[in-house]
């Protein structure tokens, strides 16, 4: 069997370095049978592939020790579907899983996008093809998920915080928004190298660039998640470097989907759109590779690896030619159009993603300073929270307050005038519940308080958006009040998905201000009978209890809940020490009130004796942050859901130019 | 245009990281001694930890990871589920007298085993 997966791997070596050197060869010739034997080989390839990962999961299911990978991450007790998810919890099955993912996607987009894009789909394929190679490559010769001992008695297991259910699906999840973004970087560069620099390459990967975006902002969503219930400090976002791995790419992407509006529209930022796919692909790469270098003294650091200078080296690799390539096509990516006015829906776009961009770059220093720090001067530093929550304020209350002011200015130029009429009503709503917050006690935190403030003119605009949509449609001869707002949303799915999509980061602001701002802690030593005071709470300590679970001993205190007099019942913080892997972990208790969308949050911190040590923390809001992630989804299945009407339009439009496509 | 937003967002970071330094030394026990304010201090935990982390404090030596500092800690506050000796851990705080003194709650376990076995214990 490992044999069977590591030939697998070699034919697929085999097969994407074809792709990539016959690939570009025949594109740079145009010779048209070896351009199809390219794409062929990426297909086969595919399927190779696919191979020596079901082995490898067959491997992890039949808990087949003799494979190390196997031994290492799973153990006899492990439940079988923890067993499945080990396939990702090492640095070997990660790059498998990642090259999977990227085989499946490239093959997807190049079958789907055949005809709109096909002057650059010759490219498309030798660049899909070399990224897979250097995958191929660490996996055949640096990374061997295949390699074989002598079975032990019994594998390391699986570490306890990671056997959680979101932990199956944040790192697949996480992975298809990396390699995601990795078909429209192929497409872009597909188009620069073909010459075809017009709009159409942003049309075809228009939905891989959303997908991609998606799921990366799914993944970071279900880590806090994760990390808010497992990890368990009481928080959701802490700034680590891994954290930050993720975030830097979405946001980048955050700023491409917005910039593409612009091309596609007025045919400017040519240039700036290219240099943010280049980037957002370079920044997954990049995060990758800070996972799994162990380059970072992150609580996280994951391990030390010989995989690191090989990334650094795909990365510069990438950097260059993406450079060359934008500075060769500078000629063709001038933009014809210019800004009219400082005043216009084009400029506020522009400023989002200068916000956008030099957020994302300030994450990004503070990533590399230390790095950078120990290298040039010798002096080792870390960047706290403090600096990332003060360029989080700095740029993300200018974000916000674009996203509420850009849907109603016009494109090209806006009277002032005009502009403060559509921001009256909104303005009027934020101020209204300014002074409602401000009286109900939010001052305690200004920063808090002109958020609150932000996110009630930015939901204001968007209920008045799609109010205006609905009523100018049924003046004009829908009948009912809810056709015209399903023939708005459904005319425009782009523009209202994304406006749903603002929503959700309003509500996740929302969240993320009420416990990073609001937020209140008890703690204290409590004997069995004694209580303790949290927020409206009153917690009664009723004793220990002691039970052996599957794989480890669980130890809970059980603590009686009531809220003004109000019995909520009894929940039970504690800790589980696992067997196999030796360890201990906390397992907190979260008491949600859905109403109030408030969290009490308990660990248990210690037991000595029959006492135990409690942190009792109550969390205003919280759970919008999770709510803002199933409205997140909503709005981008609205944006990204197929058009058959948008797709003839396209048809028509670039059947002028290209009289294959007319035949379609 | 572009030129002065960039030039704005690059003047509101500079300010920043000038004055509020924005990042603290990270120090091993070794280079503990030219330190005089709040540094972050990671080493590996040796044996004997005494006290009580919600008590008085509790007590620990930390060494350099490959070098000949040590130094004694106190900490109070939570104490991570993977803290024992042996392993690697960062604390901020500041040294007073020959014992550093961390800040509440300050304490994270480095993990070498996050995703990778522990092969060394």
């Amino acid at each position: 069997m490992p044999l069977l997966g590591r030939a697998a791997l070699v034919v697929v070596l085999g097969l994407v370095a074809y792709a990539a050197v016959a690939g570009a060869y025949a594109a740079f010739t145009g010779k048209r049978r070896l351009i199809e034997s390219a794409r062929n080989a990426l297909y086969a390839a595919l399927a190779a592939a696919g191979v020596a990962s079901l082995v490898l999961l067959v491997a992890m299911g039949t808990r087949d020790l003799g494979f190390v990978y196997v031994a290492d991450h799973t153990s006899k007790e492990l439940p079988l579907r923890y067993a499945l998810s080990a396939f990702w919890s090492g640095q070997e099955g990660s790059l498998l899983l990642w090259l999977l993912i990227l085989l499946g996607m490239s093959c997807a987009a190049i079958a789907l996008n055949g005809r709109l894009t096909r002057r650059v789909l010759p490219w498309t394929v030798p660049i899909l093809g070399g990224i897979a190679t250097f995958f191929a490559v660490l996996l055949v010769f640096v990374a061997n998920p295949f390699a074989t001992q002598a079975a032990p008695a019994d594998g390391a297991g699986l570490n306890p915080s990671l056997q959680n259910p979101y932990m199956l699906a944040h790192p697949p999840l996480l992975y298809l928004g990396y390699v995601g973004l990795t078909i429209p970087f192929a497409f872009a560069m597909a188009a620069l190298a073909s010459k075809r620099t017009d709009e159409r390459w942003i049309i075809a990967t228009r939905r891989w660039t959303l997908a991609a975006w998606t799921f990366l902002g799914i993944a970071i969503l279900l880590g806090a998640k994760w990390a808010y219930e497992e990890v368990g400090w009481g928080g959701w976002y802490a700034w680590d470097p891994v954290e930050n791995a993720a975030l830097m790419p979405w946001i980048v992407a955050t700023a491409y989907l917005h910039s593409v509006m612009v091309q596609e529209k007025k045919d400017m930022l040519r240039v700036w759109n290219v240099i943010l796919v280049a980037g957002a692909f370079a920044l997954s790469l990049f995060g990758t590779f800070l996972t799994r270098s162990g380059i970072l003294s992150s609580i996280h650091s994951f391990t030390e690896s010989s995989i690191g200078p090989w990334f650094l080296g795909f990365i510069t690799l990438v950097l260059a030619a993406s450079i060359a390539l934008i500075i060769w096509r500078l000629p063709l990516l001038r933009s014809r159009t210019r800004l009219e006015s400082l005043v216009s829906r084009e400029a506020a776009f522009l400023y989002n993603n200068l916000f956008l961009v030099a957020f994302a770059l300030t994450v990004l220093w503070g990533v590399l300073y230390p790095i950078l720090s120990d290298a040039v001067r010798g002096v080792t530093v870390t960047v706290g929270a403090p600096y990332y929550d003060f360029f989080a304020i700095a740029f993300g209350l200018p974000i916000v307050l674009l996203m509420g002011l850009g849907p109603l200015v016009a494109w090209r130029r806006a009277s002032l005038r005009a502009l403060g009429r559509a921001v009256a009503w909104p303005a009027a709503v934020a101020l209204l519940a300014g002074v409602l917050l401000l009286l109900a006690g939010a001052g305690s935190s200004p920063a808090g308080l002109v958020g609150y403030t932000f996110a009630a003119f930015v939901l204001a605009a968007i209920v008045l958006e799609f109010a205006r949509g609905t009523r100018a449609r049924k003046a004009t001869g829908s009948e009912t009040w809810l056709g015209a707002f399903s023939g708005l949303v459904g005319r425009n799915r782009r523009r209202y998905g994304g406006y749903v999509v603002h929503a959700a980061i309003v509500l996740l602001m929302l969240g993320a201000i009420g416990i990073g701002a609001f937020s209140t802690t008890t703690e204290g030593d409590l004997a069995p009978g004694e209580r303790m005071e949290v927020g409206a709470y009153t917690l009664t300590y009723r004793g220990m209890t002691e039970t052996r679970g599957p794989n480890a001993v669980e130890r809970r205190a059980r603590i009686a809940v009531e809220r003004d007099g109000k019995d909520l019942g009894v929940i039970e913080p504690g800790k589980n020490s696992y067997l196999a892997e030796q360890q201990v972990s906390n397992e907190v208790a979260i008491r949600s009130d859905p109403l109030r969308a408030e969290d009490l949050f308990l660990i248990a911190d210690q037991f000595s004796g029959d006492d135990v040590f409690l942190k009792a923390i109550v969390n205003p809001l919280v759970n919008l942050i999770w709510l803002a992630g199933l409205v997140f989804l909503a709005g981008a299945a609205v944006a990204m859901w197929p058009d058959a009407r948008e797709a003839r339009r396209l048809a028509r439009r670039f059947a002028a130019e290209d009289p294959a496509l007319a035949r379609a | 245009m572009i030129a002065l937003s960039v030039a704005a967002v690059l003047a509101v970071f500079l300010v920043y990281t000038s004055f509020a330094g924005g990042s603290t030394p990270s120090v091993q026990p070794s280079e503990l001694a030219g330190q005089s304010g709040t540094v972050q201090l990671g080493g590996m935990v040796v044996d004997d930890v005494t006290g009580d982390a919600r008590g008085d404090g509790l007590r620990f030596s930390l060494k350099d990871r490959d070098g000949p500092g040590i130094v004694k800690v106190v900490y109070t506050g939570s104490v991570p589920d993977l803290f024992k000796p042996g392993r690697e851990v960062m604390l901020k705080g500041k040294l007073d007298g020959d014992t550093f003194v961390a800040e509440p709650d300050s304490l994270v376990t480095k993990c070498p085993s996050k995703y990778a076995p522990d092969k060394g214990s």
